[in-house]
């Protein structure tokens, strides 16, 4: 067995407050393989985008890793140089984030925004990085994509942008790509399209994805392996199959119940009580205890340890 | 035979494109928002509007409650045309159609407490000074709210609750009528059920007349007993809801339908294969 | 009484300070009589140019006047032209962007162009152009008579009104398309009660922080028309008058004349500019739950 491509171990993340630090994540563990794609579900507040704004070191001025190790390929990120960062970022991993609109400059074409990524990691004239962005752009399906490199981001429509988005990412052939919510902000017949696209992708070029969503039915649909969050921290996790269909952790189970579907009985759906624990008010126990309808004694004192079952992991003290 | 409670009668609805100086020298196209829709709307009945953006169903909704006029065709409330129920802004019609916003933090003012807000909203129905506190008290349980959220402020309140706050004044206006755009889309998904289920009780439990406007077809499904699927300013297919999304008649429906994420069910490549090794934590 | 409890928690030094003086400013301004140890028109020849001592804190003048006291009765003209300037500006530029931004389309249009032909107006110069058109004799309104600082304070105000008409504006414009507008609109609530109590209330942190830097600039307004000659006459004290007086007094060492009135001025410029820093952070209902996050 190979090492993992990125392995997360006991990751911290914190908020500087007046009231001293706050912590958002807090100790979360979970590698993923190459060519593996991994979905993490949680709600906001669960620390999940900003789990991954960790590894890309990209929490800004208010957060900070506080504790544990990512290693990517053998490297651990959380130490390395910025100058290291910046080789790594978009050449070995990208991103692609929520809100298409935000993340492309209005005032530059796609061609020159998709060119400047690829010539930020590689030496290369502009014929050549050209040559790469349209063949990245038809890559995720935008047809006619010599003659697109000139146009401006207003030009596009919301899903055709999330696509060049996802082009900028793919253009240096980076082995890992982070998604995070691309879809939320989209139509339900793009967000089909996306999704597919992403599948697509993985399978022919042998990319690791994690895709980061709060719609296991949606993340279910093309993901090997989920990562439930709650509170900050991993509270199941394991593949695809068994999360949707066999859930162990009341939490995941409710998440499915709660979500209307179009098959299923009609009648009231199954409803969470009570709201996601708030920053700098967690819980001393289980992050779910307050909320939960098998609630025992010790959930409200302890944390359950995320404990290892065959492949699959799951933070409670009475696991169905 | 009584006239439907809302009816649109062939009503479009456009919007000036370009600057001021293309508007004025007629250079300007205009964008149709909403192009000639009918529809009508019992007493009673529990209506989902759904469709994508674009599709025309916020307009649909502004221009029902008179936060904005058509450019063509007739809006009659209860037989009544809103053109002309308009000249009076305040008049006593106001309280019969009442909205539910979409996004749950620019729903309230952030200035005031939720029991003024409560108790401004009842005032301009007419309740008495002395009855407005405990009628305020009382909207708040009818959506499932403890009489301890009245002295807070908005921000102290969850999203889930901020909606439920939003759904109470509009309540205390006693409407014939509830426009609901997009109530539920910017909650987290553990509290949208909270909030379905309770709209669900109280058209049942109120006999209110509700039309939902979502883009969620399975939210649609379990509130609605009727449907409108609408895109690009047209009503492209409408019915009794479980019927329409057994059999979907038009191509677009059926898009629609296949593209709510259904979990592994959904998968369309063969799953790969997952080595319990691959996922050593 | 809840958000003098809040000032008290959160507001930091700096708030503290400028309040202070602010506070301490307008106390002597308003009980100057009573305050100022001398009789600040009083010329007294034997002690003319007497350099800052036990007798004169401050020292004296060319005609022997307590500097002292006449800086404090100079805050008088000084703070009632700033604060008088502010709330004219206030009444007619917030009523005006209030306007435009609530009734939208054609009435906009104008009331917000309007607003920037008098903001193209060379504010400072216009003052001076103007009180000297217009002479610097007082005012009579039939028996009434008002004297000469009414023509600066309601020039000033006018003067100031299109900016607190642009920042009411720019604030009122996003408050006007927020869904609880909307809603109260809907409830058939009236015109006045939907932008009195909805969207005034939610403009009113930023028109506050205007307001107070507005306050400093119209004492620099102030003391510029009074050291040109066309504000307070002498031999009323004000801090522009005391400083042209001492314009010689740089070049014969008696520094204290240009200093003391210097100092006022920029104390009670600054004063007003940290209380109106303090006043933002405290008027964001959201102040607590951003101190958790930032």
């Amino acid at each position: 067995m190979s090492a993992p491509l990125l392995k997360i171990e006991d990751l911290h993340v914190g908020f500087r407050g007046a009231g001293g630090a706050v912590e958002a994540v807090r100790g979360v563990d979970f590698s993923i393989a190459s060519g593996e794609i991994v979905g993490i579900v949680g709600e906001s507040g669960s620390g999940k985008s900003l789990s991954m704004l960790a590894v890309m070191r990209l929490l800004g001025a208010t957060a900070r890793a506080t504790g544990g190790r990512v290693i990517f390929d053998g490297e651990d990120l959380l130490a390395a140089s910025e100058t290291r960062m910046r080789e790594i970022r978009g050449r070995d991993i990208a991103m692609v984030f929520q809100d298409p609109q935000s993340s492309l400059n209005p005032a530059l074409t796609i061609g020159r925004q998709v060119t400047d990524v690829v010539r930020a990691h590689r030496r290369m004239s502009i014929g050549e990085a050209r040559r790469i962005a349209i063949e990245a752009l038809e890559r995720v399906g935008i047809s006619g994509a010599s003659r697109r490199l000139d146009a401006y981001p207003h030009e596009f429509s919301g899903g055709m942008r999330q696509r060049a988005l996802i082009a900028m990412a793919i253009a240096c052939r980076p082995r890992l790509l982070i998604a995070d919510e691309p879809t939320t902000a989209l139509d339900v017949t793009v967000q089909a399209q996306i999704v597919d696209l992403i599948a697509e992708l993985r399978r022919d070029l042998g990319l690791a994805v994690i895709f980061i969503s709060h719609n296991l039915q949606l993340v279910a649909e093309i993901v090997d392996r989920v990562v439930v969050m709650y509170g900050g921290k991993v509270v199941e996790d394991g593949p695809a199959v068994d999360i949707d269909c066999a859930a162990r952790h009341p939490y995941t189970r409710l998440l499915k119940a709660c979500v209307p579907s179009l098959q299923g009985p009609l009648g009231p759906l199954v409803a969470i009580d009570g709201a996601p624990p708030r920053l700098g008010r967690m819980p001393p126990g289980c992050p779910f205890a307050p909320r939960c309808p098998q609630v025992a004694d010790i959930c409200r004192h302890e944390m359950p340890a995320l404990v290892r079952d065959g492949a699959r992991r799951v933070a409670c003290w009475r696991p169905q | 035979m009584s006239s439907p409670l809302l009816a649109l009668r062939g009503v479009s609805k456009s919007y000036p494109q370009g600057s001021l100086v293309d508007r004025l020298f007629g250079g300007a196209s205009n964008f149709v928002a909403l192009d000639d829709v009918t529809l009508e709307i019992a007493r009673g009945d529990v209506v989902g509007i759904v469709g994508e953006s674009g599709s025309g169903k916020s307009t649909l909704a502004s221009l029902a409650v008179g936060l904005a006029r058509p450019t063509a065709g007739e809006i009659l409330l209860d037989g009544e045309s809103l053109a002309g129920l308009m000249r009076d802004h305040a008049g006593p019609w106001r309280r019969r159609i009442q909205m539910v916003f979409q996004d749950s933090s620019s729903a309230l003012n952030p200035r005031k407490t939720i029991a003024r807000c409560l108790a401004e909203t009842l005032a301009l129905r007419g309740v008495p000074r002395a009855t407005r506190e405990d009628d305020a008290i009382a909207l708040l349980a009818l959506v499932g709210l403890g009489a301890e959220m009245a002295p807070r402020l908005p921000h102290e309140l969850s999203g889930g609750q901020r909606q439920r706050v939003g759904l109470a004044r509009a309540l205390a206006m006693k409407p014939d009528i509830l426009i609901a755009d997009e109530p539920v889309s910017s909650l987290d998904v553990s509290l949208q059920a909270q909030v379905i289920n309770l709209l669900s009780r109280l058209t049942r439990e109120l006999g209110l007349t509700l039309l939902f406007i979502s883009h969620d077809l399975a939210v649609v499904r379990t509130l609605c007993t009727r449907i409108i699927v609408m895109r690009q300013g047209r009503i492209v297919e409408e019915g009794p809801c479980l019927d329409v999304l057994a059999r979907p008649a038009h191509p677009y429906t059926q898009l629609l339908i296949s593209s709510v994420p259904k979990g592994i069910a959904g998968r369309r490549a063969p799953a790969a294969v997952v080595s319990a090794t691959s996922s050593v934590g | 009484m809840k958000r003098l409890a809040q000032l008290a928690r959160s507001a930091d030094w700096t708030g503290w300070l400028g309040a202070a003086i602010v506070v301490v400013m307008i106390g002597a301004a308003i009980s100057a009589s009573w305050v100022a140890p001398y009789d600040p028109v009083a010329i007294s020849i034997e002690h003319r140019l007497s350099a800052p001592g036990a007798e004169h804190w401050l020292g004296t003048d060319q005609a022997g006047r307590d500097v002292l006291s006449r800086i404090i009765h100079g805050a008088r003209a000084s703070l009632a032209v700033g604060i008088g300037a502010v709330i004219i500006g206030a009444l007619l530029g917030v009523s005006a962007g209030l306007f435009a931004a609530y009734k939208g389309g054609l009435g906009d249009q104008i009331t917000m162009r309007i607003v920037d032909g008098i903001a193209s107006i060379p504010l400072l110069v216009w003052a001076i152009a103007i009180v000297g058109v217009l002479g610097v004799g007082p005012v009579s309104i039939g028996s009434l008579q008002l004297p000469n600082e009414v023509k600066i304070v309601t020039l000033v105000g006018c003067l100031f009104s299109p900016v607190f008409a642009r920042v009411t504006y720019a604030v009122a414009k996003r408050i006007v398309g927020a869904d609880y507008v909307k809603a109260r609109y809907l409830q058939g609530a009236s015109h006045w009660q939907i932008v009195i109590g909805e969207v005034l209330p939610n403009c009113l942190s930023p028109i506050i922080v205007q307001a107070t830097l507005l306050v400093a600039i119209g004492i620099v307004i102030e003391a510029s028309i009074s050291f040109v000659g066309l504000g307070v006459q002498p031999p009323q004290a004000s801090w522009g008058t005391m400083l042209s007086d001492a314009r010689n007094a740089l070049y014969s060492g008696e520094w204290w004349l240009p200093v003391f009135p210097g100092l006022a001025i920029s104390v009670t410029v600054i004063g007003f500019n940290l209380l109106g820093d303090a006043v933002r952070d405290l008027f964001d209902p959201r102040s607590e739950a951003r101190t958790l996050v930032a």
